[in-house]
């Protein structure tokens, strides 16, 4: 019962946060705005990751990848079907969840990096398949306009606080924030629950987690299918602030930028999320102020984000080499 | 692990203060206090902004324009810039991903505040910022891919292409073979997206038919067995004429494929204008070279080896002067000729400069400008397309295309991107402003 009110009282907090950082987009500039999306969109991909790999002990490095098929599907459901944007991202959350259920099954066989190796591969392979089907867009990939900002948002008294335009990127914010603050509340619900327990008891030991009646294959899939689903929505989200479903935007460096989001944070650190996800999105930023301060060419500029991004990984793992078992200790 | 726990917490924190800090001071405006209010304009400067390949498949030969734009801007910069104001280029690399472009083109048009984008390359890549740039209005200048589709003023209010469209490069090519080849077994090798799209119109147009049709999706050329496959289905087709439509990686992978399978002086190729820089190709690939000497390229602006064209002789300056005298090909001449118009666009838009001003001004004056092209410029009031019309030449190893029919017989060929016909046209070009600075 206690702890009923208690995650009711921070479904409040949450939307009471969701208030005020909706409220903030009406006093930054546009560039603010869409990276503010941008920090949403990983929030839920590394929340993906955090409940795989922090929880239930699993590695994935091919999120992208379920990323790239929750993003497809919602695309092409959009697209075809001419159905609301926020029915598509389901869509895209469904299509993640099945193909977490079906990953999950060769997961529940393998381990260590036998699954690192099979997920990687799965990075690799899943977004080229765009460029043998028509109906996928080939390399240009596919459009995903969700059109112009709903009256009732551009006129809400919401929209009034502030300055400026109510432009599209304003309207991606308002959609993606409390996705991702949603995203956070689930999550923490389902890790706090009994499933939490079995997942946990699954990670620190399969063997003793089976003798107490935990079946731990079917929780691993589960444990991919919920992850799945996660990262399904999080590339439904990718595709709606980008406006088009294409392969290179789910490329190897999406998966591996993930995992290092979800490292940076401590991987089984929900909330530490939110600093991994605007960590990731000023790297490209700060590159390239230090770049321009160099001196350094464009190509310099261009390639700078990924050498950050990996120096980053592997810093984090060299200081905090059980960054993922501080709160194991709880 | 309580230690370990709080210097966790001591790095989130400092991570966490850094990306605020780092946020909040690239959030300050650069001309907060500029006493003009157009974006990117201020008293002395005007800034534009580029997104093109400078790195992966589609970047050798791509990466020579921004920099061969930057070098004309600086010549007219050391001469007294435009209205007393000097012109900046920002150069964002987008690698020909059209998912880069996107976030390349936000960055330029919200963090750089550019006036306006010049010379974006790339089908899918424009097409991907469209939406961004038309819900901004940012005018998009010249840009650099011949999709018939963007001449639309509806779909894309700003954006003004140049180049012919891929469609009627396609008509005027197939007119060309039907005229020169009849008879002969005809196999085409193109991009399959928009770009290779557009041409399929264009030949379906002229009556063309293929023993081969041969799709590849971009950067697929980097992998030999994708180009094995290209020359086997020609081979196999027995074609006598091979058509390129991809870019010059991809033209120059073609070529290369072709010779290891023994198809020099067998096949006559015919590149399209996308693809054809021979400086480019001969780098990509030596072996090439034999196939190159004596392919037919089509082309609109006249050859870069050609000094007696006044135009050239401008441009070849003024790369030894301001682009570190760098190997002068297609993609210079390109670049600079981009920059020359931007600069009379920016001329004709007046002293007042914004952009309604510029689109205006392109609209109803742009048709008048100076330009290498050979073929007019077709804007106005109701029409976004640039240039209308190609004229074929044959490939030497050295870089150098000669006019089919002899050296400076230049012969234009125009059309429009529909069903018009394809026309013999005489060239009627503008005289270069003297020392090649505008003076409209």
């Amino acid at each position: 019962m206690h702890k009923r009110i208690s995650s009711l009282a921070r479904l409040g907090i949450f939307a009471a946060i969701g208030l005020v950082l909706i409220a903030l987009s009406g006093f930054v500039d546009e560039l603010r705005v869409y990276q503010g999306a941008e920090v949403a969109v990983y929030v839920v991909a590394i929340a993906s990751i955090t409940l795989l790999t922090g929880y239930s002990g699993q590695l994935s490095l091919g999120h992208g990848a379920i990323m790239a098929i929750g993003a497809y599907a919602a695309t092409l459901a959009f697209n075809g079907w001419h159905i609301p944007w926020m029915a598509a991202l389901a869509v895209g959350a469904l299509a993640g969840a099945v193909a977490g259920y079906i990953l999950g099954f060769a997961a529940a066989r393998l381990s260590g990096p036998y699954l690192a190796g099979t997920t990687l591969a799965l990075a690799v392979g899943i977004p080229s398949l765009a460029n043998q089907f028509h109906v996928l867009g080939g390399e240009q990939g596919l459009t995903f306009d969700i059109g112009d900002v709903p009256t009732w948002a551009s006129h809400s008294w919401l929209a009034k606080i502030g300055h400026g335009d109510f432009t599209t990127y304003k309207w991606f914010y308002w959609i993606t924030v409390p996705i991702a603050l949603a995203t956070i509340w689930v999550v923490r619900n389902i890790l706090t629950g009994p499933i939490g327990r079995r997942f946990k008891a699954m990670r620190s030991n399969p063997t003793a987690a089976s003798l107490i009646g935990i079946r731990v294959s079917s929780t691993k899939v589960a444990a991919f299918t919920y992850s799945s689903s996660l990262a399904g929505l999080a590339g439904a989200m990718l595709a709606m602030i980008l406006g088009l479903s294409a392969p290179l935007v789910f490329t190897l460096t999406l998966s591996f930028t993930l995992v290092t989001g979800a490292v940076l944070s401590g991987v089984s650190n929900l909330y530490g999320g939110i600093i991994g996800a605007m960590v990731l999105v000023a790297i490209p930023e700060l590159s390239a102020s230090v770049a321009t301060h160099l001196g350094g060419s464009e190509k310099v500029t261009a390639n700078l984000p990924g050498v950050v991004t990996s120096l980053l990984l592997i810093l984090t793992v060299l200081i905090l080499p059980n960054g993922a078992r501080v709160r194991r200790s709880k | 692990m309580q230690v370990q726990r709080s210097t966790s917490r001591r790095i989130s924190i400092a991570f966490a203060a850094l990306t605020a800090l780092a946020l909040v001071s690239t959030s300050m405006p650069a001309n907060a206090f500029s006493p003009h209010s157009e974006v990117g304009v201020s008293g002395s400067t005007i800034k534009l902004g580029i997104s093109v390949p400078l790195t992966g498949a589609a970047a050798p030969g791509y990466n020579k324009v921004p920099y061969a734009m930057k070098a004309y801007f600086d010549y007219v910069n050391a001469n007294g810039g435009v209205n007393g104001r000097k012109i900046q280029l920002v150069i964002k690399d987008d690698a020909y991903s059209p998912a880069l472009a996107k976030s390349v083109t936000n960055d330029l048009v919200l963090k750089d505040k550019v006036f306006a984008l010049v010379g974006t390359l790339g089908t899918a890549d424009n097409e991907a910022t469209t939406k961004f740039v038309n819900d901004h209005k940012v005018p998009r200048l010249f840009i650099n891919t011949g999709f018939s589709g963007f001449a639309s003023a509806k779909k894309y209010p700003t954006t003004f292409p140049l180049f012919p469209s891929y469609a009627m490069e396609a008509k005027i090519m197939g007119k060309y073979i039907a005229d020169n080849f009849p008879g002969k077994k005809v196999a085409l090798i193109y991009q399959d997206d928009d770009f290779g799209a557009d041409a399929l119109k264009g030949f379906a147009t002229a009556g063309t038919t293929f023993v081969a049709k041969i799709p590849y999706v971009s950067a697929s050329q980097s992998d030999p067995t994708v180009v094995g496959k290209w020359i086997g289905t020609i081979v196999q087709s027995q074609a006598d004429v091979a058509i390129m439509f991809g870019v010059s990686s991809a033209t120059a992978a073609a070529l290369g494929g072709a010779y290891k399978a023994g198809l020099a002086g067998k096949v006559q190729w015919i590149l399209g204008s996308v693809g054809s820089d021979p400086t480019t190709i001969k780098t990509l690939a030596p072996t090439a070279l034999p196939l190159l000497t004596g392919a037919i390229a089509a082309s609109f602006l006249p050859s870069p080896a050609d000094s007696s064209d006044p135009y050239v002789k401008l441009f070849q300056d003024v790369n030894a002067k301001y682009n570190n005298n760098a190997v002068f090909d297609n993609n210079v001449l390109v670049g600079m000729n981009t920059a020359m118009l931007t600069v009379q666009a920016l001329r004709a838009a007046g002293k007042n400069l914004t952009r309604a001003s510029l689109m205006a001004a392109i609209s109803s004056k742009g048709s008048t400008w100076a330009s290498a092209a050979f073929s007019p410029i077709l804007y106005s009031g109701t029409s976004h397309v640039g240039y209308s019309g190609y004229w074929f030449g044959r490939l030497s190893g050295n870089g150098d295309s000669t006019p089919v029919d002899g050296a400076g017989k230049y012969v234009l060929y125009t059309t429009d991107s529909g069903s018009g016909a394809v026309v013999k046209a005489t060239i009627n070009r503008p005289a270069l402003p003297e020392k090649g600075l505008p003076n409209n």
